[in-house]
């Protein structure tokens, strides 16, 4: 880990884990620009390696249809993951994913109820109540110091609150006009997938190549080392929530698209696989660097591995534990001293010949 | 992270979900009723029906969930029930929201303040077994419906309220052999995994296939699990027409996430099949728009059985105020729409009622949209 301050903004030298070892940026990297993060090329290999395997032992997973089917899904988990990646960035952590979701999909379907005209008012007010999550996580998060886990957590429940208090708890179907945003095809493609990929470019541009983006990394890798060069480390912290709140708030509203007649929880199941994606994605869990286009892709990852292992029609115990393997092997990648372990088994080896002499 | 933390929203969450699902809930085969022995009660007068005695009551129902559209048209049924019997003088609902210990101190609470007689629906199964039984012992009219407590009625509540699922495939399963022609391919989608309802329905449909070789289950038996979520329907659905080239029909306890994987059959290029499940009136409507638009497809519901508190709430105020007690505790599963042979019902989609309606409910529409408010 000698390199990891090495031509960095970032004098943090105690972040232990070795993710970011992948000094892809700061100054120096930038120099031969496009070389991507040690996380973003492991997940990506590690995407590659999923699709040939999917090719090779269960084909019809990549059917034209069964791709059309999955890629709405992975763009929502993508679009979350890019939030819950600039949390993270933070040194957080945003357990209310599931109740920004949830009341982003109750806001578009139950308010309109069916009338397509009212959409965009819905539209909008689904933002401002993400805008208002947002702030007020990130006030108490940033102003008062409250633990990230313990303020995600009542905001979830405030969000919750506001599900059931707008749905009654009961489902309604999605606007037609809705329904066409998100699914509706370009290029054989749906425009889910585009909102995503434009999305991720987006974020991805922002943290890694401007000015802003750079600051929010240092914030997020040594708040106190930033705190002395000037940065304001609160106000960043705070737009962390605000923008996660945003993204997740976006992803919500496709997400009442994608599915016709969304219940009332629908975000409930997207908290761990985001989590799972940035972990995926090589960002560290104790905050700072960060790949937002590794977390992306991580997301397609964890996507293309649920319609995999739901081809492959094993019962439902043996596909928790193949999304396990897979997960244990993805944070292995990062987590594991390969480099000691590769020592560890030559000096095995080389004792076993020294007995054998 | 505090895994502990992020255990318990998600075990909340599911928990929530799991309940939002309209009329799935767990039968764990409860204990066999035959405290049915014949009634000593009367009606208190002739203009009332016959479980109606004389005597004052005050009745109370304690939901362990109360925050969805199977729920609260199923209390919609019970008070309409309630109106017609002038013995019952007062009438108090608890939501337990989910959390068993609030639905347990919801029953202890109704217990303290006098209730004559209770209704109880026993979200959380055994764990409530002491509270119905402490409430039995002090004489409260106990009546559990639906999820099975455990425990033996006469000695731990007054009766239990069952249906059988595996009524509902075996209607299933009549219905697929008359319509596939004793020859198809079936996908069977259910709930969480292992969960008694989901089981208990494939069973019944097992009993009758077992006679047409012809007709397989295609996808994992006894069933696809998908959580009775919409997301999660559509992934399976997409991930099935990948896989198997042929399904001739469908059956699913969660008819209105079916609907969402309509998409799903469109990308594939392929045919809505027969689809067997319970009514909802969202399946209905999209029934209706699918076949306007010429991908018309058979449909085939059970009732989704609202009117099952009605049974309960019979059982209760007869014991308490001296009517004449109801012959059996088991509520029968019954067809409901069929669009072949439009018996009992044809396909009905009920526009001037929300999509989260149930058509085969007892209450009228002005009824069932108070209750949905």
């Amino acid at each position: 880990m000698s390199d990891t301050a090495k031509g960095s903004l970032m004098p943090d030298t105690s972040d232990p884990t070795p993710v970011v070892q992948s000094g892809s940026d700061g100054p120096e990297a930038r120099a031969w620009t496009g070389r991507a993060s040690r996380g973003l090329v492991t997940i990506i290999i590690a995407t590659v390696a999923l699709f040939v395997v999917s090719l090779v032992v269960q084909p019809e997973s990549l059917s034209r249809s069964s791709i059309q089917g999955m890629l709405p899904f992975a763009a929502v988990l993508a679009i979350i993951a890019l939030g819950q990646t600039l949390v993270i960035q933070q040194g957080g952590i945003d357990l209310s994913v599931p109740g920004t979701v949830s009341l982003s999909v109750i806001i578009v379907t139950h308010y309109p109820n069916g009338n397509s005209g009212k959409l965009l008012p819905a539209i909008l007010l689904a933002y401002a109540a993400a805008l208002a999550a947002g702030l007020l996580t990130g006030w108490f998060v940033s102003r008062l110091g409250m633990s990230a886990i313990v303020t995600t957590l009542g905001t979830n429940a405030l969000l919750y609150a506001a599900v059931l208090g707008i749905s009654g708890g009961s489902p309604t179907s999605t606007t037609s006009a809705m329904h066409t945003i998100a699914t509706g095809q370009f290029l054989g493609v749906s425009h889910a997938v585009y909102f995503a990929v434009v999305i991720t470019a987006v974020v991805g541009f922002l943290i890694k190549r401007s000015v802003a983006g750079r600051r929010f990394e240092a914030v997020g890798a040594n708040p106190a080392a930033a705190d002395l060069v000037g940065l304001r480390v609160r106000r960043h912290q705070l737009g962390a929530y605000v923008w996660a709140s945003l993204l997740y708030c976006t992803a919500g509203i496709l997400l009442g698209g994608i599915v016709t007649t969304p219940g009332a929880f629908q975000g409930d199941s997207q908290l761990l696989p985001s989590v799972a994606a940035v972990v995926l994605g090589g960002t560290s869990l104790l905050g700072g660097k960060g790949s937002p286009v590794a977390s992306a892709v991580a997301a397609l990852f964890l996507s293309q591995l649920d319609q995999f292992v739901l081809t492959l029609g094993v019962n439902p115990a043996a596909s928790n534990i193949v999304q396990a393997l897979a997960l244990a092997a993805g944070v292995a990648v990062y987590t594991v001293n390969w480099t000691a372990l590769r020592g560890w088994l030559r000096r095995r080896g080389s004792v076993r010949d020294v007995l054998r002499t | 992270m505090s895994s502990r933390t992020v255990r318990r929203v998600v075990f909340a969450s599911l928990g929530v979900l799991t309940m939002a699902i309209s009329a799935c809930s767990i039968n764990t085969g409860g204990p066999a009723n035959n405290n049915t022995q014949a009634a000593a009660g009367k009606p208190a007068n002739a203009n009332v029906p016959s479980w109606c005695g004389s005597k004052q009551i005050s009745l109370a129902l304690a939901d362990g969930f109360g925050d969805n559209n199977w729920r609260k048209v199923t209390v919609g049924e019970a008070k309409a029930e309630i109106a017609k019997c002038p013995s019952v003088t007062s009438f108090s609902y608890t939501d337990g929201q989910g959390n068993t210990q609030k639905a347990i101190s919801d029953i202890q609470g109704l217990v303290a303040k006098g209730t004559t007689a209770m209704v109880v629906f026993p979200d959380a199964g055994q764990a409530v077994l002491p509270a119905l039984r402490s409430a039995f012992k002090a004489g409260v009219v106990t009546v559990p419906y639906r999820v099975s407590p455990g425990g033996t009625a006469g000695q731990d509540y007054d009766y239990y309220i069952s249906t059988d699922f595996k009524q509902a495939g075996v209607l299933w399963a009549n219905w697929l052999v008359k319509v596939l022609n004793g020859k198809g391919n079936v996908l069977n989608l259910g709930g969480p995994p292992a969960n008694s309802q989901s089981l208990a329905e494939y069973q019944g449909m097992q009993s009758v296939l077992k006679n047409y070789p012809n007709i397989k289950f295609v996808g994992t038996t006894p069933y696809e699990v998908t959580n009775w979520d919409a997301a999660t329907t559509q992934q399976v659905v997409t991930a099935a027409l990948a896989k198997y080239p042929k399904i001739d029909a469908i059956t699913t306890d969660f008819g209105a996430a079916l609907d969402s994987a309509f998409p799903a059959f469109a990308q594939a290029g392929r045919q809505v099949p027969a689809i067997a499940t319970e009514d909802a009136n969202q399946l209905a409507c999209d029934w209706q728009t699918q076949k306007a638009a010429g991908k018309g497809f058979q449909l085939f519901t059970v009732s989704s059985q609202n009117a099952m508190s009605r049974l309960a709430v019979d059982f209760a105020v007869a014991k308490a105020s001296g009517g004449v007690i109801p012959k059996s505790t088991v509520f029968p599963q019954s067809a409901f729409e069929d669009s072949v042979s439009g018996q009992p019902h044809p396909v009905t989609c009920d526009k001037s009622l929300p999509p989260d309606a149930f058509v085969s409910s007892t209450l009228s529409q002005a009824q069932q949209i108070a209750a949905l408010k």
